[in-house]
């Protein structure tokens, strides 16, 4: 029992009339680690974790999430599970312990088990002074942690996080990043979706790249890094005649997978000292004027546009 | 219990809301408040609660060449030579003795400086002309009516008395106009006559205003009997306004908190319900609950309100409590109903503006046609084909002492609407969430 994996995606399908949102999905997570989806918008992050929490009927394939069958056994499932939205989803009307509180009735916790979990979970989320002001006063960071206590209340086998660190300042950010792996520690199962790369970098034990609704790659950070060999890739933004530059460099030998995007010419090279000069030398060649340099060793970033032919962005 | 934590949740949620409280308790409580002052105040006005009127007036006419009246037509039967000396004679009445004291002065200055050093509230001031200006077809007649700014009430009194008489008094000139116009040369002596005679029935009224004006207000003697049939008398008018007021924002107050069910949508709130290991059907019941709860605690505290604050006489414990009933449970399963029909919140407003109100002011039109018998019977009619008629049909058996039998019939028949709204609205909800 306790090695079979935490959650088990088979083959999961979902559409929206005409748009195929997931396109059969199945991916394994272990139990205790930490699994990232990561991709950009629209991608099928959240349908997928809709689906996983049995908010979504699938139309296709099915899953289990510590050996229940999302189609089956519902219920079973919601048991173990504690899940975040994406869109922050409390009561405004409400103070932060009043919200938790209700929550954690949902949960089934009573009495003083619930007031116990309810202050452990202010002091993790860093809230205890400020838990009886109402949600809506909060800041957005603040919003964010609250919503993410909300689902760790009853101490879930399971949790999913669908991108809890969108738009938020940088103390919140790291307050719920340090939780993430905190609860890692504390033995829970982490599926985590995202589209900073940072992030599923510096988190994940496992992490599935998603586009277009499919599962393009999927394993640790160096599995997925050897994908695109040990290739460096270097972003120059430009004031002008980006695709032309763009084009020219596909021309040049050791340079892979050329992008170009918001100004900025992206190119995968097998030796950054051989290829720089050739670059920039283009650049010059059509007068395009270049205001920053970037490289970077291979990333999950380069991966995306390794598999995808465009660039990992917001 | 869980359904239950959710209900809870909701009414704290609602009771927060400055705007739920503002529609749920204060403007029901408020319209009640501003009628029971309009009416109370001439319900009260002048016997035990209000000091007598002090009135100056300076009669200044100094009479019309065509004008006399006969006595006969003049109430109390005093003689008046001029316009200004009716007027007189009409605010020195015995019927409104007990409301005014009027004292005479012969100049207008005298007048109003009785009424700037306060010795006076009200200086009526009659000019020169005032007959002439009567007499002659293309004049207007005017009488200064200068009042001490700080008063209302029985200035306003005075002033109604006036008018009323003044209007008596210029349809005395149209029908003089009119004669004048259609009559031939050899006619126009008549005019004089046309006008005794249309002046006599508007006295005529003029005495039957008084009469009704004095029925309501004045309990002389202050006996306790005549003070109870005041309050009485105002509260037959502003019983059945606060029991409408009641119903109607009951509805609103069932939309609204069902609304809620769309709005934890539109909030994600519902979806991250669905989340937890609480089963569908548990959290329906618990909004649906929710909305059963707020009409409940609305209706019971404006019922109590009503009660402490007017005095209003709801009827028999039994009757009261089974219209109340009534009432809680077609405000609450009609609010379900519509709102199941309802895409997303943004639709609410349609729904508030049309089917709200004019469902509402249908179920209401019996207490809008309390005056007037034929209109009764039709608005009766129609307000029955609306929830809220029969929520009002409770109220007014309750309040005019009906049969608990017949009462009973009448909550049996809202409960019918509400068990079919409630089975519509709630297969509507399952099926959208399922
Ligand atoms: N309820 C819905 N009805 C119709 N289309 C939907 C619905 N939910 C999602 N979609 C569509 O399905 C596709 C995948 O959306 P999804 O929200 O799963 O992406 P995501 O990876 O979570 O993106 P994001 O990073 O923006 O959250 C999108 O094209 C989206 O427009
Ligand atoms: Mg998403």
């Amino acid at each position: 029992m306790s090695d079979l994996p935490a959650i088990e995606a088979l083959d999961l399908r979902k559409s929206f009339g005409e748009n195929r949102a997931v396109q059969g999905v199945s991916f394994q997570v272990n139990r205790g680690e930490i699994f990232s989806l990561l991709g950009p918008n629209g991608a099928g992050k959240t349908t997928t974790i809709s689906m996983l929490s049995c908010l979504l009927r699938p139309d296709d394939g099915d899953a289990r999430v510590m050996g229940r069958s999302i189609r089956s056994d519902p219920s079973g499932v919601k048991s173990v599970l504690g899940v975040v939205p994406q869109e922050i989803a409390l009561y405004e009307d409400l103070s932060a312990r009043e919200n938790l509180t209700f929550w954690g009735k949902m949960y089934d916790l009573r009495g003083s088990k619930l007031k116990a979990r309810v202050d452990e979970v202010l002091e993790v989320i860093g809230l205890r002074d400020r838990a009886n002001e109402r949600v809506g006063k909060y800041s957005g960071g603040m919003k964010r942690r609250v919503n993410i206590g909300v689902a760790l209340l009853h101490k879930p086998q399971v949790v999913y996080m669908d991108e809890p660190t969108v738009g938020i300042d940088p103390q919140s950010r790291r307050n719920i990043l340090d939780n993430v792996v905190r609860l890692k520690n504390e033995g829970m199962t982490v599926l985590y979706t995202t589209h900073y790369m940072e992030e599923a970098q510096e988190l994940s034990d496992h992490i599935g790249i998603m586009d277009h609704g499919k599962l393009i790659a999927c394993g640790t950070n160096e599995e997925l890094v050897k994908l695109v060999g040990q290739q460096t890739r270097i972003d120059l933004t430009l004031n002008a005649h980006v695709e032309s530059v763009a084009a020219a460099w596909r021309e040049i030998e050791g340079v892979s997978h050329v992008a170009a995007e918001n100004g900025v010419a992206t190119a995968l090279v097998n030796d950054s000292n051989l290829a720089l000069p050739h670059l920039f030398e283009a650049a010059s060649r059509l007068s395009a004027r270049i205001t920053s340099v970037n490289i970077r060793e291979p990333n999950l970033e380069a991966v995306f546009l390794h598999l995808t032919g465009r660039a990992l962005r917001d | 219990m869980k359904a239950f934590d959710i209900a809870l949740k909701d009414l704290t949620r609602s009771f927060r809301s400055a705007f739920a409280i503002v529609f749920m308790f204060g403007v029901p409580l408020l319209v009640t408040g501003l009628f029971y002052v309009m009416f109370g105040n001439i319900a009260s006005e002048g016997g035990f609660s209000l000091p007598k009127t002090k009135v100056v007036i300076a009669n200044l006419d100094e009479g019309g060449p065509k004008f006399q009246v006969n006595p006969k037509n003049i109430p109390g039967g005093k003689k008046a030579e001029t316009m200004g000396e009716l007027v007189v004679s009409i605010l020195q009445s015995e019927e409104m003795a007990d409301l005014i004291e009027v004292a005479l002065t012969d100049s207008a200055e005298s007048a109003r400086s009785a009424v700037d050093s306060q010795a006076a509230q009200v200086a009526i001031i009659i000019p020169a002309d005032f007959s002439h200006q009567f007499a002659d077809v293309d004049e207007e007649a005017f009488i200064e009516f200068y009042q001490d700014p700080t008063l209302t009430i029985g200035p306003a009194i005075i002033k109604a008395v006036l008018n009323r008489f003044l209007d008596g008094m210029s349809g005395v000139k149209i029908a003089v106009t009119v004669f004048l116009d259609e009559a031939d040369e050899s006619q126009r002596g008549l005019a004089g006559q046309v006008a005794q005679q249309y002046l006599k029935i508007s006295l005529a009224e003029n005495e039957d205003m008084e009469d009704e004006l004095l029925e309501t207000r004045n309990p002389s003697g202050g006996a306790q009997r005549k003070e109870e049939e005041t309050q009485s008398l105002l509260l037959s008018i502003v019983g059945p306004i606060m029991g409408g007021m009641m119903v109607f924002y009951a509805f609103f107050t069932g939309a609204s908190t069902a609304q809620s069910i769309l709005r934890e949508e539109e909030e994600r709130t519902l979806p991250r319900l669905f989340t937890t290991p609480t089963p569908q059907a548990v959290i329906l019941t618990g909004k649906l609950f929710s909305v059963f709860l707020t009409v409940c605690v609305q209706v019971v505290v404006l019922i109590l309100a009503a009660r402490f604050i007017f005095g209003i006489q709801w009827g028999e414990p039994k009757s009261a409590s089974m219209m109340a009933a009534g009432i809680i449970f077609t405000a609450s399963s009609f609010g379900i109903f519509i709102n199941s029909f309802l895409k997303n919140t943004k639709q609410g407003g349609v729904l508030f503006g049309g089917v709200l109100t004019v469902t509402g002011m249908m179920g209401m039109i019996k207490i809008f046609a309390m005056n007037s018998p034929a209109a009764q019977t039709m608005g009766d009619a129609v307000s029955l084909l609306v929830p809220q008629g029969w929520a009002v049909r409770g109220l007014t058996q309750s309040m005019s002492g009906e049969s608990p039998e017949s009462i009973f019939l009448t909550l049996l028949v809202s409960l019918a609407w509400s068990a079919v709204f409630f089975v519509v609205g709630v297969w509507k909800f399952n099926r959208r969430y399922a």
